[in-house]
């Protein structure tokens, strides 16, 4: 009781006006606040590889597989907060194995399941097939036997087998876009549907998250782009960079129409809820929704890669401020993630009271892990690239 | 045969060998399933049928409000009468099966001390007006409750002498008002039984606009600081607090 009293008492002393009990203390943490930004990487970066081979863009094709990479790194590592934070992973399974329909969290198993297995796995299998045997025959013992495994004993390189290959890929990124779209659709659905919440609660909600998702995705593939061109001392593809800052500022004007529509409606219908959520943003969240969310996150990089656009800018200045332009997104999206998991939970039901959140330093639900599941799809990533490297020099002819 | 051959031949050699790992998951999973899921899973719902048996099979401690009746009708009589009526007999007594089963080698206890009573009476904001609570600090300390009331049939052993004693969150709330001294029988017309009932009796709410112009009309014979309106045309056809709080009045 005492420890109980302990921990609430900083919190305590935070709260204003009236809140219920069970209110006090936020029950989804910082955990939950990146699982929504890892699945809205996976589904953003993974679209980005989708405009190579469905839209044939083809100044993009130096960035799909490392999209495609950078996807399933992420892809990794999305169930992991969920998992760390409710505990118990081996129960996970159960729901699998015993598939409940009427329960969308327990649907997002199959959703998954189906994304890692059905579309990125195969479409990467497919794609790298052909050079992973060549590679294959190039190399001795363990790295031979690896990319052997990989390949399941494959050895047809036949031109047949090779345009197979191709007409393979093409069709799983058919279907992997809308798998994508409800990969990250359904995050969105999960805060949407939660009609008790007016701070969550709305159609647009999916739709919304959907876009920020892609936003975010192609900036990670930018920032990845760039900073691993520049570890190889490779030349960084002007025009790929081009295209890239063209997609996200065109795909950062979408999202931003659609979270201005989304406060616009809110504004009009002025729900009950109105008083406390302006409350909310006028206080708790200012900085993150409005400074850091709105000015840093949306406003400053779309000014900036509109002012690329319009004035001649030489190409040093563009990489500059295309870095910095991927790097404020990934703040902002991060924000966005964190005002809408954190900033739902600050209200109080009664409409009446806002509460705190306290992070911890330590344990599972802590800044350190939170950090360590950011950083464990980089990881991830550089065994990926190790193992299938995704530059074009390597690319068999 | 030939047929089956030729499609066989047709499918590219790259998808035979992904059918492996896909036939694999697969199996892997009615496995599992075969396994690992219980025979009677889904039976009655998304749940395991014997889940039911498990259930029922726990140590029942409750024995329901029932069956105290059959020996201590006495009791049951005046609490049925009284504010604690639906409060169950093991809400304060605790567990009772063991109890009934043996009545004389399982005797019941009841809360003879002080914390357990506040858990309901408490002063608490978020707790409905009129309902009894009290701060158990300043409220007879030391003494325990069952000494001055009576859980069966509670009731105050005296009546309150204030208002206050009951609508503490009203009293609190006027005590910051400008109507501090306006007496709360001034406005709200009470029966004398409405501190012995409070429920049967109740008090009565103005229905009359004169009774603020007592005080707020343009001619009341009142201090001149208090705030003045013109009764005819001031909103007249509504009772005052219908649009003010007169436990909280605005200022100006």
């Amino acid at each position: 009781m005492e420890k109980l009293a302990e921990h609430l008492w900083p919190i305590l002393k935070q709260i204003t006006g009236y809140i219920y009990p069970n209110e006090i203390e936020l029950y989804w943490g910082m955990l939950i606040v990146i699982y929504p930004y890892i699945t809205g990487l996976v589904a953003g970066a993974f679209i980005l590889a989708s405009l190579v081979k469905v839209f044939n863009v083809k100044e993009l094709q130096p960035t799909y597989r490392l999209s495609l990479l950078t996807s399933l790194a992420f892809l990794i590592v999305a169930p992991l907060p969920l998992l760390a934070h409710l505990g118990h992973p081996e129960r996970s399974l159960e729901i699998f194995l015993t598939p409940n329909k009427s329960s969308a969290m327990a649907m997002f198993g199959f959703v998954y399941a189906w994304y890692l297995m059905a579309v990125l796995l195969l479409e990467i299998w497919f794609d790298y097939r052909k050079d992973l045997i060549m590679w294959a025959d190039k190399e001795k013992g363990l790295r031979r036997l690896i990319k052997r495994i990989i390949t399941l004993f494959s050895t047809d390189t036949s031109e047949r087998a090779v345009k197979f290959d191709k007409k393979a890929v093409k069709i799983i990124t058919i279907i992997g876009i809308p798998s994508a779209f409800l990969l990250h659709g359904y995050v969105g659905f999960i805060f949407g549907s939660i009609k008790a919440n007016p701070w969550w609660s709305s159609v647009l909600m999916p739709i919304v998250f959907l876009f920020s998702a892609i936003v975010s995705g192609i900036a990670l593939v930018l920032l990845i782009y760039m900073v691993v061109t520049l570890v190889r001392r490779q030349e960084l593809v002007m025009a790929s960079l081009d295209k890239l800052a063209n997609y996200l500022f065109f795909t950062m004007i979408v999202a931003f129409s659609l979270e201005a529509l989304d406060f616009i409606h809110r504004l009009y219908e002025s729900e009950e809820s109105i008083t406390i959520l302006s409350q909310l943003i006028s206080g708790k969240l200012f900085v993150s929704l409005v400074v850091i969310q709105f000015l840093l996150g949306m406003i400053l990089p779309l000014g900036a890669l509109a002012a690329v656009k319009l004035f001649r800018v030489p190409a040093e200045l563009r990489r500059h401020v295309y870095f910095v332009s991927a790097l404020l997104v990934q703040v902002g999206i991060f924000t966005t993630r964190w005002n809408v998991v954190i900033g739902g939970q600050l209200f109080s039901k009664s409409f009446r009271g806002l509460t705190a959140y306290k992070m911890t330093l330590g344990g599972m639900e802590g800044l350190l892990a939170s950090l360590a599941f950011l950083i464990l799809p980089f990881v991830i990533l550089y065994i990926l690239v190790k193992i299938l490297p995704p530059w074009e020099k390597n690319r068999t002819p | 045969m030939n047929r089956i051959k030729g499609i066989r031949e047709k499918i590219p050699d790259q998808v035979k060998r992904l059918l492996i790992p896909v036939v694999l998951v697969i199996a892997a999973f009615v496995v599992m399933r075969h396994f690992l899921v219980p025979s009677d899973f889904g039976k009655y719902g998304h749940y395991r049928a014997s889940a039911i048996d498990d259930v029922i099979s726990l140590e029942i401690k409750y024995s329901g409000h029932m069956v105290c009746d059959d020996c201590h009708d006495d009791i049951v009589e005046v609490k049925k009468m009284s504010y604690h009526r639906d409060v169950a007999c093991e809400a304060c007594h605790g567990p009772a099966a063991a109890h009934t089963e043996d009545p004389d080698g399982n005797k019941l206890q009841a809360p003879r001390e002080r914390g357990y009573c506040p858990l309901c009476h408490e002063y608490l904001p978020s707790r409905p007006t009129g309902f009894p609570q009290i701060v158990s600090e300043s409220h007879n300390p030391r003494k325990a409750c069952i000494s001055c009331h009576d859980a069966h049939d509670p009731k105050t052993p005296e009546a309150p002498k204030e208002c206050k004693a009951c609508h503490a969150e009203i009293a609190r709330t006027k005590a910051l008002s400008h109507h501090i001294y306006v007496s709360c029988i001034r406005c709200h017309e009470t029966p004398e039984e409405h501190k012995v009932r409070p429920r049967d009796y109740r008090p009565e709410k103005p229905i009359r606009r004169e009774l603020c112009g007592e005080c707020h009309a343009k001619n009341a014979p009142a201090a001149k600081a208090i705030p003045r309106v013109d009764m005819a045309t001031h909103g007249e056809r509504y009772v005052c607090w219908q649009c003010h709080y007169p436990h909280l009045p605005e200022v100006d």
